[in-house]
């Protein structure tokens, strides 16, 4: 199927005009072409990244499910990684369930052993998402912080879609990417010209370009000096906090798999239970109250065992324990250190500047290739 | 957009974009000749495998490992990162099995750890190959994980992105077998594009199946996959273990092995706890510190004990010292007193010191130089002041003062250890108090034979494993009952019990075990004796004491391999009798039985109750019931009536117990060995006089001269076949519970999974109607 050019552009302006309810108001108009999430993520940084994650998940378990399975030609790459999530989800319920669903259909001594082994199953699969997601803040926010690169800065793209024997009509649709997701094509177009960041055209890179360290004089044409940059910073970002939050997804499965676990109430029914059998307790004491054994409220309790757990992972009784511990826990800390070392690092300081310049760098004696 | 592009080349405009709304120009021709150009696509296919190779794999790891360092520098591309994602995820999770192998005590549980990391990965590839990749192969042609080799040589899945169209990468005999497959009209013009177009589709079908159905089938195949592995990865360590620790106790004799092996074992941080406590005294609490490190590696507490008993031994060996004695008296005693001693005197003090007595003080005073009596008073005080002191200090040495001996006892201890350590790990394999030796495994498969004979539904499976003795008991005199299920349960247990017999017997492992240990707890006492150290040397081997380490050895394993034994012998016993009492001369068996000894043998329902009794007693007596002559609650038998049931019961065995005996078996050697253990139940166990309760104390390692004594009876009572059943049949139910559960789950999503699959790739009406028009339309 080849669509021309012509009925594409055709297609855009009209949807342009459909799209803006007929007011030339600032976010309808940008609602029709691609744009950077900037001040919403300043302003509202928790609901931008709840709003997106949950646009994504609802898309992940409905929309795009229905697309793929249909086989639409509007299926792309996007949906594919964005459907990741549901085994992501799915699977990490199925983990928990092969440890814990069956166990009560067993005996009580054997349910009670199954189900501490179930309890810190469960608890780790959750740990590892946790602490997979998390941990790769440790090296994105210093690179952020330091070079104003936002390897996570969302973007809303419009997509147009073709008209399929389903969907004739609403062929526009939004997805949520960010704007440095691929090393190869980032989207620099989108920070040209880009307010948020000032009048000047080339204003961000400008920005990034000097907390490099590049000299004003250097930055006359600050994209081009500063992209290759900002792309070698980007490939370093994801590298080290994709190796290390392996790692400190691991760690967070070998604490949940101490001891400590074993004696908390996960269960919803029973924690209720606890809390009303305590405060009859409490009543049935009266002035000697204070005798009755404390309810920890499930944070409390999280944290203390939270606490001992790693204790007990790092500084077990068993030296080969003690020793394979710190070195799970080390590689995490050591590969998040050694990404902030490598990114924070301006190696590049002062590369290509126009003193150095003088020497060409192209060789002319190589044949050259135009991609 | 070829349209395009072939108009752009032939200087044409486009109908769709010359129209009437869109400005005209004209395109000039591009002249490449002599400039620069794209170099052409070299992408290719790669062949369409279900399963990558090995060398392939390996080949792609390295480079993933090489992009690594690219990545380190800034340079690296999305494929590579993509790839970096992969190889990092598998990093960590092999760095948690290893946390995990590190974590768990037992070898099957460690080799679990991997085995789950290795059956996690593989589902994860596994299950989109076989339940989507493969049957969408066959059926339409299109390989959805089609791989093609880009120009820089990257491997990449040609379907990954379905708006970036590679499909021109298709060959011929590609389009024409999918076309086949795909039943495309041969006269369809535009035929290939359709069958792209057709093949795209279907990818992005089963790219979304797989990503909807992973999250449920890698978790439940992976635990699936475990589960099936878990049997034959616990008998292959069975195997290693017991092969290992043999040559390891061949290897025994060689000095060079035990001498790596004590390097091995050695208190690396023995030297630093000397110098670090040196200037402590020799107290209990320094004593029991020293004492545990020093007998670690032999894992006995009374060898510890004894130990810290050869400490406490350890003195000061301080001698005539002027210093000594000056700092010790503190000018207590006038310094002309040593002047004025004679030599035997001095030699008097000196043995005296040594010793720590005051006994010779008379004999060193006699010519002492001061011979006022209030002199002599206050010279005899001091001098005895300082014996005591001596004697003290003696008694009491400082850690610094005695280091050559500890040194000296540590040295004798840790070969002994070693060797022993040797042993230790060649009885564990075999008969240690865990999961996974062969007394364990074969337990296990003792009781699931027993269980597989009695042919259970899952509810009487329930019931069994909830003890419902009803239940039970019907089982087994179905089994009884029937003829060829008998015998066939007879012949598969006596196998297996008949094979731990020949394994376990006299000349097989118990003997070794008792030899070794003798050589090598001779050889270390002997050793422990020649250095002066009396004491461990006893705890390790002696004629006279009982209760030494050898001797601990030979019973412990004596016993472990007896429990068992008289466990199994009393299942075959039980199984025995269940067929005896449903044979039909059994009532007239016990009515003769009781009228020799004068009761009434026309008292059918006392008949009944008996039989009762002794179905009873087969299933569930403990050596309690046995010391208490049945007359508990439960059973109530009279003397006569309890020697009447313990004679059916250990009546000698008679060959052909089964009609279809294995030819693996020595039947007659078998009933030898089945009668043998009857006979001496009957004498230790069942005998009316024997009175267990007299003898409260629990055994000692001397054995019993007189009688058995209460771990010996226990033994020979083996465990209650009722018991037993209910423990195999609750492991059997747990698992079978679960493999129900996440079995049929996996089923019904594979079900789910392959009948999706057959409305992939198929026409959507509006292609069928494009297709029958552009036929139609030539």
């Amino acid at each position: 199927m080849v669509y021309s050019l012509g009925i594409q552009n055709q297609n855009i302006n009209t949807l342009r005009k459909q799209v803006s309810f007929g007011k030339e108001d600032k976010k309808s108009k940008c609602e029709n072409k691609d744009r950077l999430l900037i001040e919403e993520k300043k302003k509202h940084p928790v609901s931008t990244a709840v709003k997106i994650q949950t646009d994504k998940l609802v898309n992940a378990f409905t929309k795009y499910p229905q697309k793929g399975l249909e086989g639409s030609k509007n299926a792309n790459f996007y949906e594919f990684l964005t459907m990741g999530t549901v085994p992501y989800l799915i699977g990490s319920a199925a983990m928990i369930s092969v440890f814990n669903l069956a166990s009560k259909f067993f005996s009580t001594p054997d349910a009670v052993s199954a189900c501490k082994l179930g309890k810190k199953m469960g608890i780790g699969v959750i740990a590892y998402g946790i602490l997979k997601n998390i941990s790769k803040k440790f090296i994105e926010v210093p690179v952020n912080l330091r070079y104003g690169i936002d390897v996570n800065l969302p973007y809303k793209k419009v997509i147009n879609e073709l008209p399929e024997e389903r969907n004739k009509d609403n062929l526009v649709s939004y997805e949520y990417h960010k704007a440095y997701e691929s090393v190869d094509f980032p989207r620099w177009d989108l920070f040209y010209d880009n307010e948020a960041y000032g009048k000047e055209r080339t204003a961000y890179y400008k920005q990034v370009g000097k907390k490099m360290g590049i000299s004003d004089e250097d930055l006359e044409h600050a994209d081009q000096k500063v992209k290759p940059l900002i792309k070698e910073k980007l490939i370093q970002t994801k590298l080290f906090s994709t190796l290390s939050s392996y790692f400190w997804a691991a760690t967070g499965v070998g604490i949940a798999m101490q001891k400590p676990w074993e004696n908390m109430t996960l269960n919803p029914k029973k924690r209720i239970l606890n809390y009303k059998n305590y405060k009859q307790a409490v009543k049935q004491a009266g002035d000697k109250a204070k005798n009755v054994a404390k309810y920890e409220n499930i944070f409390k309790e999280f944290g203390k065992n939270f606490v001992k757990s790693f204790k007990e992972f790092i500084n077990n009784e068993r030296k080969s324990l003690r020793i394979a511990g710190r070195t799970l826990f080390g590689a995490a800390v050591g590969l998040t250190l050694l990404g902030n070392f490598v990114t924070l690092l301006n190696f590049n300081k002062g590369k290509g500047s126009r003193e150095k310049a003088a020497v060409s760098l192209i060789d002319e004696s190589k044949e050259k290739v135009v991609c | 957009m070829t349209n395009v592009l072939n108009a752009i080349v032939s200087n044409k405009v486009p109908e769709s974009i010359n129209n009437g709304n869109t400005p005209s120009f004209t395109y000039n021709t591009y002249n490449s000749e002599g400039k620069i150009r794209p170099l052409d696509y070299k992408g290719k296919l790669l062949p369409s495998k279900i399963f990558g190779s090995p060398v392939e794999y390996a080949k792609d790891l390295k480079q993933d490992v090489l992009n690594i360092g690219k990545a380190v520098k800034g340079r690296a591309n999305d494929h590579e990162l993509g790839r970096i994602n992969d190889l990092a995820m598998k990093m960590g999770s092999l760095g948690l099995a290893a946390y995990l192998f590190v974590k768990n005590p037992l070898k099957l549980s460690k080799a679990m750890e991997f085995a789950g990391f290795g059956t996690f990965f593989a589902s994860m590839a596994l299950w989109p190959k076989l339940a989507i990749q493969l049957p969408l192969k066959l059926r339409t042609g299109v390989d959805i994980h089609q791989k093609y080799i880009d120009s820089q040589g990257r491997k990449k899945m040609l379907h990954q992105d379905p708006q970036y169209d590679l499909t021109d990468l298709y060959t011929r005999e590609d389009l024409d077998r999918m076309g086949e497959k795909l039943h495309v009209n041969e006269n369809l013009p535009d035929r290939d594009n359709f069958i792209k177009q057709r093949a795209k589709k279907t990818a992005v079908q089963g790219n979304t199946m797989w990503m909807l159905t992973s999250g449920f089938a890698t978790p439940i195949l992976s635990a699936l996959m475990c589960n099936r592995l878990e049997k034959p990865i616990g008998k292959a360590i069975e195997c290693y273990e017991n092969i290992s620790s043999s040559i390891a106790m061949k290897k025994d004799t060689q000095s060079g092995f035990i001498a790596r092996l004590k390097q091995k074992l050695a208190d690396k941080s023995l030297e630093k706890f000397i110098q670090s406590n040196s200037d402590k005294i020799m107290d209990e609490k320094l004593i029991h510190e020293l004492s545990e490190r020093l007998s670690k590696n032999v894992n006995s507490a009374s060898f510890q004990d004894a130990v810290a008993e050869e400490l406490k031994l350890l003195k000061n060996n301080i001698a005539f010292d002027e210093n000594f004695v000056k700092e010790a008296v503190r000018g207590k005693i006038p310094q002309d007193l040593f002047t004025s001693l004679t030599d035997k005197q001095k030699t008097l003090l000196d043995k005296a010191i040594k010793e720590g007595s005051t006994r010779s003080i008379s004999d060193i005073l006699a010519n002492a130089a001061s011979s006022s009596k209030h002199e002599q008073m206050n010279l005899r005080k001091s001098l005895y002041d300082l014996l005591e002191r001596a004697k003290k200090t003696q008694e009491t040495p400082k850690l610094s003062q005695v280091t050559d001996n500890v040194k000296a006892l540590y040295s004798s201890v840790a070969r002994f250890a070693a060797e022993k350590s040797v042993l230790d790990r060649f009885i564990d394999a075999r008969i240690g108090d865990k999961s996974g030796t062969y007394i364990a495994n074969q337990w296990n498969r003792v009781g699931e034979t027993l269980i597989k004979s009695l042919h259970l539904n899952s509810k009487e499976l329930k019931a069994l494993s909830q003890g419902n003795m009803d239940v039970m008991r019907e089982k087994l005199i179905q089994l009884a009952v029937d003829e060829n299920l008998y015998n066939k349960a007879m012949s598969d247990l006596m196998k297996l019990i008949y094979e731990y017999e020949q394994k376990t017997g006299s000349e097989k492992f118990t003997s070794i075990i008792g030899s070794k240990a003798k050589e090598i707890c001779t050889r270390a006492s002997q050793n422990m004796r020649e250095n002066g150290f009396e004491k461990i040397a006893d705890k390790v081997s002696s004629s006279s004491i009982k209760g030494t380490i050898e001797n601990t050895i030979n019973v412990n394993a004596a016993e472990r391999v007896s429990g068992a034994k008289s466990s199994f012998y009393r299942l075959i016993q039980a199984l025995d009798m269940f067929k005896i009492i449903k044979d039909n001369n059994f009532t007239a068996k016990i009515q003769s039985a009781l009228s020799d000894n004068g009761l009434d043998s026309q008292n059918h329902e006392r008949i009944e109750y008996l039989t009762k009794q002794l179905e009873k007693i087969v299933m569930s007596a403990t050596s309690t019931d046995y010391t208490e002559k049945f007359k508990t609650a439960g059973f109530k038998l009279t003397e006569k009536e309890y020697k009447i049931l313990m004679g059916i019961l250990c009546e000698p065995t008679e060959k052909n117990i089964t009609r279809n005996m294995n030819s693996y078996i020595n039947e007659e050697e078998f009933c030898k060995g089945l009668n043998a253990y009857k006979d001496e139940f009957m004498s230790k166990v069942a005998n009316w006089q024997n009175n267990m309760t007299k003898e409260l104390s629990r055994r000692t390692v001397t054995g019993a001269t007189n009688g058995a004594n209460a771990v010996e009876r226990n033994n020979l009572v083996g465990k209650p076949i009722a018991s037993m059943i209910q423990d195999i049949a609750k492991q059997t139910y747990n698992s079978q519970k679960w493999l129900k559960i996440f079995g049929g789950a996996m089923a019904v999503l594979t079900a789910v999974t392959l009948t999706a699959g057959l409305f992939m790739g198929r026409k959507s009406k509006i292609e069928k109607q494009v297709e029958k028009e552009s036929i139609k339309n030539g």
